[in-house]
């Protein structure tokens, strides 16, 4: 500033002075807020960029482990009501580094259902686990909204009843009742699955999925297949589709953390 | 998203709801047709195949000196009035399963739900003996699906044969279901071609 004062073009007054040491700044100002990095010429004209320095505009990482996820169903207790079967499940999951979701899901199905033309009774009351890993395939992994896709393993140990009209042999004659109760059956599936969750307010979210289901093993005795599996739905065919729609309650400490820290920096 | 929505929720309706009972839904056991060598062969001769029932039955069997005997389930007054001596007996009851089959490479037999063992009689048309197949089997009712109704499904324990015209019997597949497998091979010997 000495420099310039002393130049004959500029008039020495306090005014001048002010003027001019504004420009400057503002020139400054324009000079280091261009995303050009800025140029220096040295004596031996050598060009040196000037560092970027990108670890200030990165974003803390994300904790591996973020919290968990409590969700139950509402399409089986709703199907419950319109069907002859339904379940009600709920779903415990882990949330690591808001990517990949172990998950444990635990219902109880139930059917009763007797077909009108043949007149045979099916029912069952029994417990299904599952258990599985969900992965967001959102790019975003800090929104609270998420995109799944993921697998599971489905097991279910059940106990079921069938009864129907007596047999009567058209040939040889005779005629004897069917009637099993509490026949026992083990059995297993792997389901695909595609979903979703979105923030509703505070920690509730609301989410649906879409599941394809193949059996692995359907456990029989030598009378009867179980019509209905608890978690798996109806065995009419060896796949089929499912879904659910839950209401899930997310406790994210991982966030909570993160934004603790935040705050600590800023002040 | 919204189509694709329907496209899926149509499709579990459709994957859910879909009837898979068999079409051919009788279960039956499957004789299938050998040489003693056993070469598969189609039997060419005609023959019926019969099973004892539970129960008798009443039979007039009719004979006249220098004529063949004849038997029926009922009176015939026209054979008394020719001549022939009738007599009155009982014999097991019995129905008709396979009625002149020719040219068969297998033959389909239905069993029985209750008894232990079914007795089947092979009449054959080009000689003059027949063949009693006697096969002992366990029965079963099984249900795959309530809307496919009742079966009774077989356990094949154990099964022989006169020799007539059979040289032998296997079982190749003890389960009688309706899935038509194989069950019992029928070896024949070379009485018949």
């Amino acid at each position: 500033m000495k420099e310039m004062k002393t130049s004959g073009f500029i008039s020495t007054t306090w005014w001048s002075k002010t003027v001019v040491a504004s420009l400057m700044m503002v020139f400054a100002c324009a000079m280091s807020a261009q995303d050009e990095p800025i140029v220096v010429v040295n004596e031996s004209d050598t060009i040196r960029p000037t560092k970027y320095i990108a670890e200030l505009m990165e974003e803390p990482p994300l904790p591996f482990f973020q919290g968990f996820t409590l969700s139950g169903d509402l399409f089986g207790p709703a199907l419950y009501l319109i069907s002859d079967y339904g379940s009600v499940e709920a779903a415990l999951r882990l949330n690591l580094k808001s990517t990949y979701f172990p998950i444990v899901e635990v219902g109880y199905g139930s059917c009763k259902t007797t077909d009108a033309e043949t007149n045979i009774s099916y029912s069952t009351n029994a417990p299904f686990f599952r258990i599985g890993l969900d992965w967001n395939i959102l790019k975003n992994k800090r929104q609270d909204n998420r995109l799944f896709v993921g697998a599971r393993y489905g097991f279910s140990s059940l106990k079921f009843d069938m009864s129907g009209p007596n047999m009567t042999d058209p040939i040889w004659g005779g005629s004897a009742p069917f009637n099993y109760k509490d026949a026992s059956s083990n059995s297993s599936w792997l389901e695909f699955v595609f979903g979703t969750q979105v923030k509703i307010w505070r920690n509730f979210h609301m989410g649906w999925s879409v599941r394809y289901k193949h059996q692995i093993k359907v456990g029989q005795p030598d009378y009867a297949k179980p019509y209905y599996i608890p978690g798996y739905g109806t065995t009419t065919d060896t796949s089929c589709w499912g879904g659910t729609y839950n209401l899930i309650f997310d406790l994210n400490w991982g966030k909570k953390k993160l934004r603790q820290t935040t705050n600590k920096t800023d002040k | 998203m919204k189509k694709l929505l329907c496209i899926l929720a149509l499709t579990s309706l459709l994957a859910c709801s879909s009837n898979n009972c068999p079409l051919g839904s009788t279960v039956q056991c499957n004789y299938y047709f050998y040489d003693r060598n056993g070469v598969a062969i189609k039997y060419g001769d005609s023959f019926s195949v019969t099973t004892l029932l539970p129960g008798e039955k009443t039979v007039y069997t009719y004979r006249k000196l220098g004529y063949q005997t004849e038997t029926r389930n009922s009176r015939d007054t026209t054979l008394v009035n020719a001549g022939y001596t009738e007599t009155v007996g009982t014999a097991r009851k019995d129905t008709l399963l396979v009625n002149k089959a020719s040219g068969r490479a297998y033959i389909q037999v239905p069993m029985s739900y209750f008894n232990k063992a079914d007795t089947l009689i092979f009449d054959y048309s080009s000689i003059s003996g027949n063949d009693t197949i006697i096969v002992e089997h366990d029965g079963y009712a099984h249900v795959e699906l309530p809307e496919c109704g009742t079966h009774v499904y077989h356990h094949l324990r154990s099964v022989r044969s006169t020799d007539a015209a059979i040289d032998h019997l296997e079982i190749t597949n003890p389960l009688v279901d309706y899935e038509g497998n194989e069950n019992i091979r029928i070896y024949f010997n070379d009485v018949v071609e």
